[in-house]
């Protein structure tokens, strides 16, 4: 059987996700002999190849990570969205209540460690906020969704085991489904 | 004691009449999803997940305010049924901020119990986002309205139960919110005796105590009931 390659990607999240993918510990043996992984913030930043599963921890909170999940959608087979954020925006979201400017000025401008000198940042290469945090479901298609925050090791594990053993796996199971 | 017929998901019982729907299910372990429903206090059908389906009736009524009639013909386990039930669930989540993993009720929520029992994994419909205020005036509560799902569980346990009546419901529609006295700071209530019967009978995360941190919240609803047992009882 050929190798099947899986790439992870980390948008507007806390790489919490990523950490609990690490969570699987010696497992993650019985994954790389079914598959490669080719692209994962942990391992490299090489541009998204062609692949057959993408996990992707985050919500799309930029113009970049909006660039980013279109291409993804493009070069994936199977999108996942890994987590509460990718799933429901979480945490990230919570600045949806307010206006951006506020939020960014509460973070660089008006924040009492910016000692009253605080500069909002403002490089061609940094990333733009959009107005809205929003989930991976209202930007691309999304074939499969984990929620958790942080979904547990156990479960990572399981559904990229199921996946790449050709089975569709199933999160209906009161344990394996969780959010928060 | 004279019974009557019913029949509930193709099995027969003989039942006393003047019980709800929902009660001749309980005591039967046939499984019904409530959350506006609490043991001690009245039902008032304000969650809509207790659906039946009632043969002869074109519409879908809620078991807890429906009592039962002889003959009557109930299926608790339709897929419409299930349907409903996860749009209705999915609603919940999408009206408001529920922010789970940043919640003193985290893993210990009506809410999130529902969710896994209606297999939600996620929402469909666009959340609202909407700017809801966090009263925390009162010197050992917080009111969260970003958490408060409306099923009215605190407003009917204060005045039915502790007989205060501080909580009521003020707007319609998406604007609908719980309020303390004629919507002023719960600190300010003139008519809260800080009992804390509220707190217990919120399903969610949205009444707690000052004291706890995330995930920490450890509520007794059923609490509830026991209090006017016992007050049966000396009666």
């Amino acid at each position: 059987m050929q190798k099947k390659k899986i790439a992870t990607v980390w948008l507007g999240g806390c790489s919490g996700c990523h950490m609990s993918l690490l969570d699987i510990d010696e497992r993650i043996l019985d994954l790389v002999k079914l598959a490669d992984i080719v692209k994962c913030p942990i391992v490299d930043g090489k541009e998204l190849p062609e692949v057959d599963i993408t996990l992707v921890e985050g919500s799309v909170t930029s113009d970049e990570h909006e660039r980013e999940i279109l291409h993804i959608r493009k070069q994936s087979k199977f999108v996942v969205a890994l987590g509460d954020c990718a799933v429901m925006t979480n945490v990230t979201g919570m600045r949806n209540y307010f206006h951006l400017q506020d939020v960014i000025d509460t973070a660089y401008v008006n924040a009492i460690s910016n000692d009253r000198e605080g500069q909002l940042p403002d490089h061609p290469a940094l990333l733009r906020l959009n107005d809205k945090v929003v989930p991976l479901q209202e930007v691309i298609k999304v074939d499969f969704v984990i929620p958790g925050c942080p979904p547990s090791a156990d479960v990572i594990f399981y559904v990229l085991n199921e996946f790449l053993n050709d089975r569709v796996p199933d999160l209906s199971d009161v344990k394996k489904l969780r959010y928060g | 004691m004279t019974t009557i017929t019913i029949h509930i998901n193709e099995k027969e019982y003989q039942v006393a009449p003047g019980k709800t729907i929902l009660e001749v299910c309980r005591e039967n372990d046939i499984e019904i999803l409530t959350m506006c429903h609490l043991k001690g206090i009245m039902d008032v059908g304000a969650c809509r997940l207790c659906l039946v389906e009632i043969e002869g009736v074109n519409r879908l009524l809620s078991a807890c305010t429906t009592k039962v009639g002889a003959n009557m013909i109930i299926r608790t386990d339709t897929e419409r049924i299930k349907r409903y039930q996860r749009i209705t669930t999915e609603l919940f989540f999408a009206e408001r901020n529920h922010v789970c993993s940043v919640c003193v009720a985290n893993g210990k929520c009506e809410l999130q119990q529902l969710g896994y029992k209606v297999g939600l994994d996620h929402i469909r419909y666009p959340f609202l986002y909407p700017q809801c205020e966090v009263d925390s005036s009162h010197p050992w509560y917080v009111m969260d309205h970003n958490r408060c799902i409306m099923c009215t569980r605190c407003v009917r346990v204060c005045n039915e139960v502790e007989g205060a009546h501080n909580w009521d419901v003020m707007n319609r529609g998406y604007q609908v919110r719980v309020i303390s006295d004629f919507n002023t700071p719960w600190g300010e209530s003139i008519t809260c005796t800080s009992c804390g019967k509220c707190l217990h009978a919120c399903p969610t995360g949205a009444i707690w105590p000052k004291a706890i941190v995330q995930g920490q919240l450890n509520k007794k609803p059923e609490i509830i009931e026991e209090l006017m047992e016992k007050r049966a009882m000396k009666l």
